[in-house]
């Protein structure tokens, strides 16, 4: 490689620059999932940023989809908060324990107005990744919000939403949709900034 | 205190002392020459029982002359003001500092100077002029005063009186020996620390600190921001208060008063002792903004528990959420903000329980971080009586699933066979043909299992769960009755 074009690589891993579908690193976060890892940008989850996932109903399965990375994330020594901010059911606690969640690290909060708790838990920095259930529906400006406190307290956040917004335009990091399958999910990423677009089926791996 | 106890024994051996060379500090100041100058302070009348008493009130108007403050229940102060009597004029001086700091708080007393404290302390209850600067004056000073200024028991003045002995000189010319087989030796003792032959420890006053500062408007206040403004100097005030004291609070009260209505008051109770006023602002910001206000607002008055000594902890070197860098602080802060807003029971943490009910195999308790309770000890309690538990007998072959559930990863029972969700109340589900269905029918997975147990504390169950899938393809965790009439429940969502 020659001297100026050396330069130009160093220059184009600015982390400052945008590069639409570019390889510019980023920090991530496994998914657990090999199919979905490949879709996504970096190999994982972005380790900070607001994520939507937009669901046809309570329980098709989103919650198993994020449960490697919770795992992962309080299972780190110097682990932060994995906040649940107004689930709409208990969150059962042997379950997680028995899906490896360090159950110390969880915080359950129950918030008549769950977006000013989100915001608050997103962007004090005392959370790894906050995940909430919109009472009502979130809106644009809202969302940016979220996303910028996230980027603030280095948090990840997970917004759970209805199907019915995804024709609307939305700030957040990355978008999917989750439905349903006889042994798994098929998901849709709507956006992703960064990646590619498109759908894929991930399987529940027997025994997780 | 080394240094006090060392300063105690030279004075205690009178010969040791001599007289040093008299220096003239400033003009109209005595000269002074024992080691250590003892101000008695006498109440006269005081109202004893009074709340914070007047005792208090004058220790605390008095440790501006001197830190050495002591009082003697329940009328009593003596201070040491060997150091600082120059600084207030000589003896006159601070004598009539200490009179126009007693006439303030309305209270009459009478003052004597002497090396020793019980000295000043005796002379000041005679309410004569007394000011003796000299160790070895001392004792010619104290001869004439009454021995009932020592207190002594009624019993012990009598008796001297029937001998004949009515003033300090005439006890101290008794025989020592005969004296303390008499008297008992506490009276001997008091006599030593009279006039300076033993030394005469006192602790220290220490004032019960507390901040309260109180504002008056000019104008009614509505608004929960101009209120917030409005108490913006009295937290600055406290902040440097509690800088000052290197202290925190763990309570602090905002009271609101209103022309007619009962005041209102607002109470912030916080998890670590805090002195951060940008913090303590942001809480009261919180709690004041949930508050309803019957009127207007005419005064507001901050008021703290009493102080907190802070434990200071040096900076992490890695933000939260780099590397290595934990949430210590900010993890506690977190808490605090939401419960403020939220209410106490609106955050709480997760942990499991042992037990062979779903229901009560979890529990909720404080959030567990680093300064939490210890949870993974926790964790080990619950496996160990799981073991001991005798809930196996009624239990069926699935049973033994309880206890790992807090070993992380190595489970008995398959993970798939929890849901992540559980309804608080298990939820009637409608049936066909004696099949569930909820929002059309539900299709059943894999095979029973079957959860008997709790027959001994009259909470038994009996009931086969099932996972089951309904239309939209939803997991559901549902059980039916063993018992008549077999009805099906919802229980759970696997999420």
């Amino acid at each position: 490689m020659s001297a100026p074009s050396l330069q130009l690589a160093r220059l184009l891993e600015h982390p400052a620059i945008w590069r639409g579908r570019s390889a510019a690193r980023r920090e991530a976060l496994a998914t657990g999932y090999a199919a979905l890892d490949a879709c996504l940008p970096g190999g994982g989850w972005p380790r900070t940023g607001l994520i939507e996932i937009l669901i046809a109903r309570f329980g098709v399965g989103e919650l198993y989809l994020l449960l490697p990375l919770l795992a992962a994330l309080t299972g780190r020594p110097a682990a932060r908060w994995c906040a649940w901010i107004a689930p709409p059911l208990d969150p059962y606690a042997p379950a997680l324990a028995a899906h490896g969640v360090n159950l110390e690290r969880v915080l359950v909060v129950r918030a008549p107005e769950p977006l000013w708790a989100f915001e608050q838990t997103l962007g004090s920095g005392a959370s790894d990744v906050a995940l909430a259930w919109a009472v009502r529906d979130p809106r644009t400006r809202e969302i940016r919000r979220l996303q910028l406190a996230a980027e603030r307290g280095k948090t990840l956040g997970v917004l759970f939403r209805p199907q019915r917004a995804v024709r609307q335009s939305s700030p957040a990091v990355l978008r999917i949709a989750v439905e349903s399958r006889p042994t798994g999910v098929r998901l849709t990423l709507l956006k992703s900034r960064g990646g590619a677009r498109g759908s894929i089926e991930v399987e529940w791996t027997a025994g997780s | 205190m080394r240094s006090h106890v060392i300063r105690q024994k030279v004075r205690s051996t009178p010969d040791a002392v001599r007289p040093r060379p008299t220096r003239a500090r400033f003009p109209g100041t005595a000269p002074v020459t024992s080691t250590e100058l003892w101000v008695g302070v006498h109440l006269v009348e005081a109202a004893v029982g009074q709340e914070p008493g007047p005792l208090e009130q004058l220790a605390l108007c008095a440790q501006r002359f001197t830190p050495r403050v002591s009082l003697v229940p329940p009328d009593g102060l003596v201070l040491e003001v060997k150091g600082s009597l120059h600084l207030f004029g000589g003896v006159e001086g601070l004598s009539r500092a200490l009179a126009s700091e007693c006439a303030s708080l309305r209270l009459k007393s009478m003052v004597a100077l002497a090396p020793t404290p019980l000295a000043a302390l005796v002379a000041a209850r005679v309410g004569k002029p007394f000011v003796v600067t000299e160790l070895t004056r001392l004792v010619g000073q104290l001869m004439p005063l009454p021995l009932g200024a020592l207190r002594w028991s009624d019993e012990t003045l009598d008796r001297l009186a029937r001998m004949g002995v009515r003033t300090i000189g005439q006890a101290l010319r008794l025989p020592r020996a005969g004296f303390a087989r008499r008297f008992g030796t506490d009276s001997l003792a008091t006599l030593d620390r009279l006039t300076g032959r033993s030394p005469d420890l006192r602790d220290r006053f220490h004032a019960r600190e507390r901040f309260r500062r109180r504002r008056e408007l000019n104008y009614e206040l509505e608004s929960h921001d101009a209120i917030l403004a409005a108490l913006a100097p009295l937290l600055a005030e406290l902040g440097k208060f509690l800088e000052a004291r290197q202290c925190g609070v763990m309570r602090l009260e905002c009271l609101l008063r209103h022309r007619h209505a009962e005041p209102t008051s607002c109470v912030l109770g916080l998890a670590t002792p805090l002195a951060d006023v940008r913090r303590l602002t942001e809480l009261l910001g919180e709690r004041l903004g949930a508050l309803t206000l019957p009127e207007p607002v005419r005064a507001c008055e901050l008021r703290s528990s009493s102080l907190v000594l802070r434990v200071f902890s040096s900076n992490s070197v890695w933000q939260p959420g780099e590397h290595g860098g934990g949430a210590g602080a900010e993890a506690a802060e977190l808490i605090e903000r939401l419960r403020a807003r939220l209410g106490p029971e609106a955050v709480y943490g997760l942990r499991v329980l042992p037990g062979h009910r779903p229901e009560n195999a979890w529990g909720v308790r404080e959030p567990g971080g680093p300064m939490g309770q210890p949870v993974a000890e926790s964790g080990l309690k619950g496996r160990s009586r799981a073991r001991r538990a005798p809930e196996t007998t009624g239990a069926q072959r699935r049973e033994s699933r309880e206890a790992p559930a807090a070993r992380r990863g190595t489970t008995l029972w398959p993970a798939f066979r929890r849901p992540m969700w559980l309804l608080p109340m298990p939820k009637l589900l409608s049936e066909r043909d004696g099949l569930p269905r909820r929002r059309g029918p539900l299709r059943l997975l894999g095979e029973a299992e079957r959860i008997e147990t709790g027959w001994w504390d009259g909470g038994d169950i009996a009931r086969d769960y099932y996972t089951a899938l309904d239309l939209h393809g939803v997991r559901l965790w549902i059980y039916r009755e063993r018992a008549a009439p077999h009805r099906w429940f919802l229980h759970g969502v696997f999420g």
